[in-house]
């Protein structure tokens, strides 16, 4: 298999994000590589997946999981070397998956000798590479984003005895794209990834690049016109390659990013999210639909990608204060399950590891429009390590077997970078891919089956969608449209039977056919399409004219 | 044949789409067009400002309203196609209304809304009066907090009245409601009321619906049946009431409401009422009882002469209803000038109580004595009316206090006369 010639794959792709060390530790130094990665591509396959999102991979020293770069063109000598990254690269390619690599244009590590050169002196020729100021009173209308442990924006750096801005960690001095030559060497770093091979990338924080007084310094126009630039350069360049936009927004203003189909290709749908659990709990479809209304139409070639976990916290920004107690209360009732404006949780342990909430939530993910994207291991239900620091407790390696270390490492348990999880529920013997491989009812080869229905139709990447709003609240319908072919789904948000009634009056005629089983339902006629559901049940129907 | 069902197949398709609910308020109601408006802006402002997470629903039990009043009812609906402009609800609040029949008989739609409430496993539950106009969203929790937080089981109103206003209640139904069944609930017919699932559950399985008296004044049966079942009662100031205005011939009606159903109520009762002595107290949550003293205008002159044309035009019947000696006491005051006139308490107890067994052996047709009551009633106001022309808000409700004291006092008579004197 190889890749397809399509401009508009990301519509299409099914995502898989993990972190290179998380995955597989193939020289047994407890710590997971490039060689471990492209072992385990095999399985990536079998599970139908045609998109891998690899977390930062460059050197770094590592104080926020590989988001302070040190090094943008090479790769963390504990992951391997270029070599195996590009061999790697290959291996996915060879399968039909493409790669989405990291690019944190915001900001470097202080450890950077780009920051290093620019703190050594006020006339050193990289020190207007970075925000400086004398004082810590500038853009005092910005928000501080780690507000668990960041006081302020501005931080003082004793050597060049002046202030330095940075909106994530004080560790992460923000890049100055002021600055010409700034932009030009970060388009230089995109263009290395770009020439060996990379097919798109997530660009890490975008709404923060550009700061500008009197205003919140987040999705500025200056930022934009850096962003249409560098699509522009991505496009003339390097046709069919994608760039995915990170940036924590409300719909309204994550729009912008798409432009007029010249900005980003994709961008993360952060407030959806929240919003499914959040109507999973209350029994109620109204969460989500509301979002939804306030979602803007985007251009034809462009795409949301959405998500129900990933290696942050279960970000709480986008939703009001009401919500978000509400979220804490449900979801988070342990203050250590708490983390800036979030919950640190994965999905099975957020779900009380219900399988029928899981499949439900996965089948929303699938199945409304956008890209989905499946967290490393929520495939097979991994938990979560809330006694770890930071976010640490959702990046706890791979589950493979029930053997030693659990399939990751060879090496002694203790110098694995994270311990594994050993309770029994969630532990590595009784959750992980070798088990669930040989059950055919288990989650793993769930998960399989949905990808594949996914990805046998067009229409759930590309088609249009239609919300039904029927009188019972507790299920979510909607149609999507692509060309000739319709599907329906239903999802009961509730956990108990429901009965429903569907006006699907302009579809009079059709046959339903239920996607995944291919059994005929009754057809479509004057009357309301009467459904009976199950607790957390959910179906897609292909609509025939026959 | 199978009994027909209080629920309509649209009203029952209505109750799936909403499901399993925590929260339920009823609107009994027929047309109201002109004040339901400000109440169910209220009521859904009270639930979503006191209740946000739990899982709410307004049921509108109509009459067969000419007027629009569903309408207005369930356009309060909070979903995802139709939005509060000034409230933002986590979830969906359903306001569903049914048309129980053509004719309005608030125990009919009491029962609907027992139904609706049964059928959808409300934890709390409220009724509010759709003319409540000086309802405010802080009614809603005080009704149903008691319920949902401190599992009471019924929740009836403490209002803030006029001096002069709700004398039914405090001349009879409260004190003989306080002396027979040995409860203070200042407002045992109350238009508002909270209760239990599980109370709402008991009193919808009773046979008490078969009968004509279910039609009406099911409010105070709830209440008995609170009571003599060992439920958990409380009362909750609410603040200011207001009824809309009333004619002197809306009094029959009430009374049929109000007293018929507490005299039918006696029956089923007797058991408890007879052996119970205790008086306990009710836990009141807010203020106690309140009375303001604007002035009010009231043609007590009315009232003695209706009284006294009753007592002439009725004699028969009364002699049919009352002992001789009640009787000839009431026709000695009936022939007094209105200067000398006065109903003492200790007589209008024995007169009640008198009523209360003539209904209890159905001397003579049931709504006929309620009917012959009217006027003794009216006698009885002429007399509380002048005693508190000039009283304080404290000497009424002393006068009050005695009043139900002679109520408890004279239980024992009720018990003689109850199955002995025919």
């Amino acid at each position: 298999m190889s890749l397809t010639q399509d401009a508009l794959w990301h519509k299409d792709a099914v995502i898989y994000q993990v972190h290179v060390r998380t995955f597989s530790d193939s020289n047994g130094d407890g710590v997971g590589d490039f060689q471990g990665l492209a072992q385990r591509l095999d399985y990536l396959q079998e599970l139908g997946i045609n998109a891998i999102w690899l977390m930062p991979f460059f050197p770094s020293p590592l104080r926020d999981d590989g988001y302070d770069i040190s090094d943008y063109e090479s790769v963390h000598p504990a992951y391997g070397t270029l070599e195996d990254f590009k061999k790697f690269l290959a291996g996915a390619h060879e399968r039909g998956i493409r790669v989405i690599i990291e690019m944190v244009l915001n900001h470097t590590s202080d450890q950077h000798p780009w920051f290093q050169e620019s703190r050594s002196s006020q006339n050193n020729p990289r020190r207007d590479w970075y925000v400086w100021s004398e004082t810590d009173t500038r853009y005092r209308g910005t928000r501080i984003i780690f507000v668990d442990t960041e006081m302020s924006n501005w931080a003082w750096d004793p050597i060049s005895k002046s202030y330095y801005w940075h909106r994530f960690f004080s560790h992460q001095p923000d890049l100055n794209y002021d600055n010409p030559a700034v932009r030009e060497q970060m388009w230089n770093v995109m263009k290395f990834w770009l020439e060996i091979g990379v097919d798109a990338f997530r660009l890490d924080a975008v709404p923060y690049l550009v700061e500008r007084e009197g205003t919140s310094c987040e999705n500025l126009p200056e930022t934009h016109a850096i962003l249409k630039e560098l699509r522009r350069k991505v496009d003339q360049e390097f046709p069919g390659r994608m760039l995915l936009a990170e940036a924590n927004q409300w719909p309204a203003d994550l729009r912008p990013y798409f432009g007029d189909g010249d900005e980003f290709h994709m961008a993360f749908h952060f407030p959806l999210m929240p919003r499914m659990f959040m109507g999973l709990k209350l029994e109620d479809r109204k969460p989500i639909t509301e979002i939804m209304q306030q979602t803007p139409e985007i251009p034809a070639s462009c795409q949301w990608c959405l998500f129900l976990r990933n290696h942050d916290e279960l970000t709480l920004e986008m939703v009001t204060d009401m919500e978000r107690d509400y979220m804490y209360d449900v979801y988070a009732g342990s203050k250590s399950m708490r983390l800036n404006l979030g919950i640190r949780r994965r999905l099975a342990p957020l779900l009380d590891n219900d399988r029928r909430r899981i499949e439900l939530m996965n089948g929303m993910l699938m199945s409304l429009p956008g890209t989905p994207i499946i967290y490393y291991g929520d495939e097979i239900g991994m938990g979560d390590n809330i006694y770890l620091g930071d976010r640490n407790g959702v990046r706890t390696p791979m589950q493979w077997s029930g053997g030693w270390n659990g399939g990751f490492s060879s090496a002694d348990p203790e110098s694995l970078y994270s311990p594994l999880l050993l309770n029994p529920v969630y532990g590595y013997q009784a959750v992980n891919v070798l088990s669930q491989k040989r059950t055919e009812h288990s989650l793993l080869s769930w998960m399989q089956r949905i990808i594949r229905v996914r990805r046998s139709t067009r229409v759930f990447g590309a088609g249009s969608i239609e919300f039904l709003y029927p009188a019972n609240h507790r299920v979510l319908a909607y149609v999507r449209q692509l060309g000739n072919e319709t599907v329906l789904v239903v999802n009961n948000v509730s956990s108990s039977a429901q009965a429903v009634e569907l006006d699907l009056r302009r579809y009079k005629g059709n046959i339903l056919i239920e996607m995944f089983g291919r059994n005929i339902f009754p057809r479509v006629g004057d009357l309301p399409y009467l459904l009976t559901m199950g607790p957390y049940q959910f179906y897609w129907f292909r609509l025939r004219r026959i | 044949m199978a009994e027909e069902s209080v629920l309509t197949d649209d009203f029952l398709r209505q109750l799936i789409n909403v499901g399993e609910v925590d929260i339920l308020v009823g609107l009994p109601t027929y047309n109201n067009a002109r004040t339901v408006g400000p109440v169910i802006e209220a009521i859904r402002a009270g639930i979503v400002k006191s209740f946000p997470r739990e899982r709410a629903v307004i049921i509108d039990a109509d009459g067969g309203s000419q007027d629009g009043t569903p309408d207005l009812v369930t356009g309060a609906s909070i979903n995802d196609v139709r939005h509060a402009s000034n409230l933002y609800a986590l979830r969906t609040l359903h306001s569903i209304s049914t048309q129980y029949s053509d004719t309005p008989a608030s125990g009919t739609a009491l029962r609907t809304i027992l139904a609706a409430a049964e059928l959808l496993r409300a934890r709390a539950c409220a009724v509010i009066s759709p003319d409540s106009t000086t309802i405010e969203p802080e009614w809603i929790p005080r009704l149903l907090r008691p319920i949902s937080h401190e599992d009471f089981d019924l929740v009836t109103p403490v209002y803030r009245r006029h001096k002069f206003e709700g004398l039914l209640m405090r001349n009879l139904l409260y004190p003989m409601t306080r002396a027979i069944y040995g409860r203070r609930l200042r407002e045992p017919y109350a238009s508002e009321f909270g209760f239990s699932g599980r109370l709402g559950s008991q009193f919808l399985g009773q046979d008490v619906w078969r009968h004509e008296a279910s039609r009406t004044g099911t409010e105070i049966s709830l209440t008995i049946a609170a009571i003599t079942g060992g439920y958990r009662l409380c009362q909750s100031f609410l603040g200011p009431k207001i009824h809309t205005d009333r004619s002197s011939s809306d009094l029959v009606p009430a009374m049929r409401q109000t007293v018929g159903t507490l005299f039918w109520s006696l029956e089923a009762t007797f058991p408890a009422w007879s052996t119970s002595a205790d008086l306990q107290t009710v836990p009141t949550h807010g203020c106690e009882y309140e009375v303001t003293q604007e002035p009010v205008r009231v043609n007590r002159k009315r009232l003695y002469e209706m009284f006294c044309s009753g007592v002439g035009e009725l004699a028969p019947v009364f002699s049919s209803i009352l002992s001789a000696g009640t009787l000839a006491e009431l026709q000695r005051m009936a022939s007094l000038s209105e200067g000398d006139f006065r109903y003492p308490a200790e007589l209008w107890v024995r007169t009640v109580y008198e009523f209360a067994a003539s209904y209890h052996k159905s001397v003579i047709s049931r709504d006929h004595i309620i009917q012959a009551m009217a006027p003794l009633y009216r006698g009885r106001m002429f007399t509380f009316l002048g005693e508190n022309r000039d009283a304080s808000a404290e000497e009424i409700e002393n006068s009050v206090e005695m009043l139900c004291h002679e109520f408890e006092r004279l239980k024992p008579y009720l018990l003689e006369i109850w199955n002995g004197r025919e």
